[in-house]
């Protein structure tokens, strides 16, 4: 390939002469981009051995029927089979759909207005503030834990210790992690409670919505609540963009915490079979790889129709201060 | 003379040579040592097997899962073939039960898979029918496998499609295990093994009302009751390639049960998900939720480490010829695997040599050797393991054959009927309709 491509590409070593000056300076050119190269070459390696590679094969598995045993040079293409067996064979397929769709549709938005409500409070400068965005904070640290699924379990089983400070008041409590009527909103109470990512998020634009602006409102008479609307949102919303986008996507690919609940089966009777974990139990339980993949692919192609969405109705209510038509 | 030259270094390649030490060169040839070595490293890992075949040093890969109790035994089994075979050492490899086929089906995808590893019949069909697993035939055919001291029904229940996929580990049966503390401080009489369902369900409602802790776990959504059962009625889970059952079938098995959650003999519906995890330290039975539980008899002594109450132990209701000699598990080699005769040689050993079956004990169900089972039995010292070795040795004369191992898809079909038993039981659906969705989605995955 570099042999095919050099004659065109550099016309100045061409049948004309030796021009050495040039020569060099394009020969100095042409080492910088190239250790460029190399010390991004653990990385480009990275990228293309651990994700672009495996992502075009399980492009390619998505219309075989893989079942992960079969060694891949004896798989047999299907075509759309897998596909099609998605969308008009497999109601379990859309029973993960609705249940994905339900528990982003509620996490989500109420995530951000709870990072974004905790983030005004949090905005202030009183003593002890810094331990509280501390706090806040730390059960993002906690991430997609396992540990902390686990806990949660057991905080929200019939036993557990829910349910023993709704006893103080006299309330008896569900089995609520083990009520297929409850499951997933048990799951929803733990995305919400870690809002501390989109949180300081929320925190640091705050800090950058200038105080004129405040001043300036609170003369011309605006309350607190008009000043949110007119000034913190619009200047906020960003952010707000950023955060929605982010979580959004974060939403939808939820799996450790169901996986934990329901020891790997979307159980009770599917009711935290959210996407991803629909599409674990047909690659590596079933056996399905193939199907598995193919649900992989639709799972990709929606997230992006998705943020595209986002993306596009964004200009109607992202408000970008440093664009060119403030005078 | 560049095969590596990386496509980015544009100029001719001819005019280098007259610049032997530029920066160009230098850079190239970091590049060139930044790319390859890697791949060399990577050669380097593939190759190192190569050298050791069957009689050279062997290194076998073994997988299984279980407890720490069952590794140390296994490795200190495994430790005594190293003694007496200095040439094979192993590599050992374990976990929980949960996630093991996921993690063998991983390192099998991934050309990685151990020599010799554990699996239990929910997929040894799945193995055996993409030529997972080496057809042990000829070994036991030759005598270097020797299977002469198994019960037959034993060793013909780890055939699939004629060829010899596994080799029991251990033989287990079903097992209804109960709280004899609870029963006896109330007066209560314990199950017997021929009880018919009814009775045991009459029987289960009576302690409920006594004693307020729930009779019976309800095994509406066990594979392994509804199997019994199933062949109880002259049906099976399988027939060849087809389920072995109707809807109506099911229906009437679903009813059963919502018959006996009615009459209160069974626990509330989440309590009864809570012990439809195999888990043996959430069986109701130990967690003290229920009177009884549905397990396999092997695993009594596991459930009394949890538990300060003596437990018993029958089989299921109804005529115990239902029952059968079960593989607990198997052991498997892979057909790819280098040292096939090794591995052989390693589980003739694990089944067959006096001493590594006197340590391993019935940690995997009873020894499948029945001279050595016999050694066993009288050897025991923990009270649970003789009771389960007892109580299985008596069931032993009433066995009736094996079925068929479960066929592919029988994965699904397990996670099947516990989804459309837990919508009868959480009431989200009749007996019929929960049954009927059962039957459809079956017929789906074993297609």
């Amino acid at each position: 390939m570099a042999l095919t491509t050099a004659p065109g590409r550099s016309p100045r070593t061409g049948p004309v002469g030796p021009r050495p000056t040039r020569r060099g300076a394009g020969r100095a050119r042409l080492g910088e981009g190239l250790a460029g190269y190399v010390f991004l070459s653990p990385w480009l390696i990275g990228l293309m051995g651990v994700t672009a590679i495996p992502m075009l094969l399980s492009l390619w598995l998505s219309f075989t029927d893989y079942d992960i045993l079969t060694p891949l040079s004896e798989v047999r293409w299907v075509g759309l089979a897998n596909y099609e067996r998605m969308f008009t064979a497999d109601p379990s397929y859309w029973h993960a759909v609705r249940v994905t769709l339900t528990f982003a549709l509620v996490a989500v938005p109420l995530k951000l207005a709870a990072a974004l409500g905790v983030a005004l409070l949090l905005n202030r400068t009183w003593r002890g503030v810094g331990l509280f965005r501390g706090l806040f904070y730390l059960p993002s640290l906690l991430g997609g834990s396992v540990a902390l699924a686990i806990v949660w379990v057991n905080m929200f089983n019939r036993d557990g210790a829910f349910n023993s400070f709704l006893a103080l008041f006299g309330v008896e409590g569900l089995p609520w992690v083990a009520d297929p009527d409850w499951a997933l909103q048990t799951l929803m109470v733990l995305a919400i409670w870690q809002f501390g990512a989109p949180m300081v998020i929320f925190l640091a634009g705050l800090k950058q919505v200038p105080v004129e602006l405040y001043e300036a409102a609170s003369v011309d008479g605006a309350g607190t609540w008009r000043k949110f609307r007119a000034v913190t949102l619009p200047m906020l919303s960003p952010v707000i963009f950023f955060n929605l986008v982010l979580e959004t996507i974060h939403g939808f690919q939820g799996f450790t915490a169901a996986f934990v609940l329901s020891n790997g089966t979307g159980g009770p009777v599917d009711s935290t079979l959210m996407y991803t974990l629909k599409l674990y139990i047909s690659g590596f339980t079933d056996l399905e790889m193939g199907y598995a993949s193919a649900m992989a692919w639709v799972f990709l192609l929606a997230i992006a129709l998705i943020t595209a969405v986002f993306f596009s109705t964004g200009r109607f209510w992202v408000h970008y201060s440093d664009g060119g038509d403030d005078s | 003379m560049h095969p590596a030259t990386p496509p980015t270094a544009g100029a001719p390649a001819g005019r280098d040579h007259r610049t032997p030490l530029s920066r160009r060169r230098f850079v190239r040839g970091l590049a060139v040592v930044a790319l390859a070595a890697p791949l060399a490293l990577g050669a380097a890992g593939c190759g190192d097997d190569d050298a050791a075949g069957d009689g050279g040093p062997v290194k076998l890969s073994v997988f299984w899962w279980g407890g720490e109790a069952r590794a140390k035994l296994t490795e200190d089994a495994l430790a005594l073939y190293t003694k007496k075979h200095p040439d094979v050492t192993f590599e050992k490899t374990w976990q929980a039960n949960q996630g093991y086929f996921d993690k063998l089906a991983t390192l099998t995808a991934g050309g990685n898979p151990p020599d010799l590893f554990q699996i239990d019949d929910n997929y040894l069909a799945e193995y055996a029918g993409r030529s997972t697993t080496l057809d042990l035939g000829s070994y036991r055919d030759s005598g270097k496998l020797d299977v002469s001291k198994f019960p037959k029904s034993l060793l013909e229940y780890g055939v699939v499609d004629g060829k010899l996929a596994g080799v029991a580990a251990g033989e287990n049966t079903q097992g209804l295990v109960y709280n004899k503390t609870l029963l006896t401080r109330n007066g209560l009489p314990e199950p017997t093994t021929g009880m018919s369902w009814e009775e045991h369900i009459a029987w289960a409602e009576q302690v409920a009302k006594k004693t307020k802790v729930p009779g019976t776990q309800d095994p509406s959504a066990d594979y392994k009751a509804l199997w019994v059962w199933l062949r109880q009625q002259g049906k099976d889970l399988y027939q060849g390639k087809e389920l072995g059952f109707t809807v109506e079938d099911v229906t009437t098995w679903f009813e059963l049960w919502k018959g006996a959650r009615d009459r209160g003999a069974t626990p509330k519906p989440d309590v009864i998900h809570e012990g439809n995890s195999s888990d043996v330290t959430k069986q109701l039975v130990v967690t003290g939720k229920a009177a009884t539980s549905w397990v396999w008899v092997n695993q009594m002594p596991d459930l009394k480490k949890n538990t300060k109450d003596e437990l018993g132990v029958v089989a299921y209701p109804g005529d115990p010829s239902a029952q059968w000699a079960r593989a607990s598990m198997y052991w498997s080699v892979f057909k790819g695997s280098k040292h096939r005769d090794t591995a052989v040689d390693v589980i003739n050993f694990l089944n067959n040599d006096p001493e590594a079956v006197a340590l391993l004990g019935t940690d995997r169900g009873l020894p499948s050797n029945m001279d050595l089972r016999a050694k066993v039995s009288e050897t025991v010292t923990d009270p649970a393991m003789k009771q389960s070795i007892q109580v299985e040795s008596e069931l032993a004369q009433k066995f009736g054959p094996s079925p068929q191992v479960p066929i592919k898809g029988h994965s699904k079909v397990k996670s099947e009927l516990t989804k459309a038993a837990e919508n009868a039981q959480y009431g989200r659906a009749t007996p019929a309709q929960a049954a009927e969705q059962f039957v459809t989605a079956c017929k789906a995955a074993i297609a």
